[in-house]
């Protein structure tokens, strides 16, 4: 694997726990799969399709996440939203994410 | 809806619970039928399909992805007690079982080529359940309890420091050197290793060897085999195995010097074809006392301080 191999891994290894995040940030709107992944990838968080469906039913799972089907069009879509519990775990994360971004502000400073 | 899609839905929701089976079905169509739709715009639609359905990936993989099901069969909670496991069952265990299966097979009256092929095929099919039932019990353990830990490892489990082995390749010889010596001797009895003048295949030594001064020689020669293995176990030289590799060195050299002494070394039948000139048998009594005499002295001059 080449320097540019081994870098973009470890920007995927960054980036992985983003998506809950991004997904329970996007989700105060209620969305279905397809639509979230074009806004998430619209706002450059890359994530596969394969990733991010099963993922949406984990949260949900974990009821951090609610979801209903909509049948309303010809296509019936199953549109999820964040639950109480998921605003909740969203605070926890949003907080934790500004400590990491304060922490490596100081670690990475160029005048250290 | 194409088949194609349908095909592949299906092959996703068959491998999740049956509950779940509809609702990820009608959810993953609908997602996937979204991406193509997507796409269609700048590819034609079965095209579009066929890219969308590559990127959603194998069925399986995505399958395990929705139950949460770990995609191996042996995950890193439970690897290191796998491998030492298995490792254990190779190395200690096996070798038990071959060679008592081999010493079996000799107690029941059977030559060395029976007990040869007894300890191979034991090693095949004892090795190959060993390897199979271990791998089945830890797949098992790993897909209906996964994340279980065998065993918390603490500080206490390090192995002492390992002494520097430097003379482990002249060790390593000497087994090789006794395993092979052990093998001509047999060899030239059992295939006949040397034609007369008739043409017949007749074994080098004298036959009647077998009847007493082999088994020494071979004896000292095993000896000497399973103290070269047990020093390369302890990485030097103790004063058992010192003494043990002195005892094995004269068990087999004595008798060996004795009967090229006597020159009943050589087949009678063979002697009749072939000159074999006093002198060798003098020269080959002091060459075969002189190496015993030099390993002699080399084993006593490690324990020296």
């Amino acid at each position: 694997m080449g320097s540019e191999g081994l870098i973009a891994g470890q920007v995927q290894e960054l980036r992985r726990g983003t998506v809950v995040l991004a997904c329970l940030a996007l989700l105060e709107k209620p969305q279905y799969g397809y639509a979230l992944l074009e806004t998430l990838t619209a706002a450059d968080v890359n994530v596969d399709g394969n990733t991010l469906y099963p993922l949406l039913r984990r949260l949900e799972k974990q009821g951090l996440l609610t979801s209903e089907w909509n049948t309303d069009e010809s296509r019936p879509r199953k549109f999820y939203r964040v639950s109480p519990a998921g605003q909740r775990a969203r605070a926890d994360l949003v907080r934790e994410w500004n400590n990491l971004v304060a922490a490596m502000a100081v670690i990475t400073r160029e005048d250290l | 809806m194409t088949t194609l899609i349908e095909r592949y839905v299906q092959e996703v929701v068959r491998r999740v619970p049956a509950d779940q089976r509809d609702d990820i079905a009608a959810e993953l169509k609908g997602t996937i039928a979204d991406t193509v739709d997507a796409r269609q715009s700048t590819v034609s639609s079965d095209a579009a399909e066929r890219e969308v359905l590559t990127e959603m990936g194998d069925p399986a993989r995505l399958a395990a992805r929705y139950t949460d099901r770990p995609s191996v069969l042996i995950g890193p909670g439970l690897y290191p007690a796998y491998t030492r496991l298995l490792a254990m069952l190779l190395t200690v265990v096996l070798p038990v079982v071959v060679v008592v299966g081999a010493a079996v097979e000799v107690l029941d009256g059977g030559d060395a080529g029976a007990a040869i092929g007894g300890a191979v095929t034991t090693i095949i099919t004892v090795g190959g359940q060993m390897v199979a039932w271990l791998t089945l019990v830890f797949a098992a353990v790993e897909r209906w309890a996964p994340g279980t830990k065998l065993g918390t490892w603490t500080p206490d489990q390090l192995p002492p420091m390992r002494a520097p082995d430097d003379k482990r390749s002249d060790a390593v010889a000497h087994i090789a050197w006794h395993t092979l010596l052990i093998g001509l001797l047999v060899w030239q009895s059992t295939a006949g290793s040397v034609s007369t003048d008739s043409g017949e295949r007749i074994a080098l030594l004298d036959p009647a060897l077998w009847n007493g001064w082999m088994w020494p020689i071979l004896v000292g020669l095993g000896g000497l085999v399973v103290v070269g293995v047990l020093r390369l176990a302890a990485r030097r030289w103790t004063t058992g195995l010192v003494a043990a590799a002195v005892v094995a060195e004269l068990v087999f050299a004595a008798p060996l010097a004795w009967i090229l002494y006597q020159q009943q070394f050589f087949n009678p039948v063979f002697v009749a074809d072939v000159t074999v000139h006093d002198d060798f048998y003098t020269l080959a009594t002091i060459g075969v006392v002189a190496v015993a005499a030099y390993e002699i002295v080399a084993r006593l001059r490690t324990l020296r301080p």
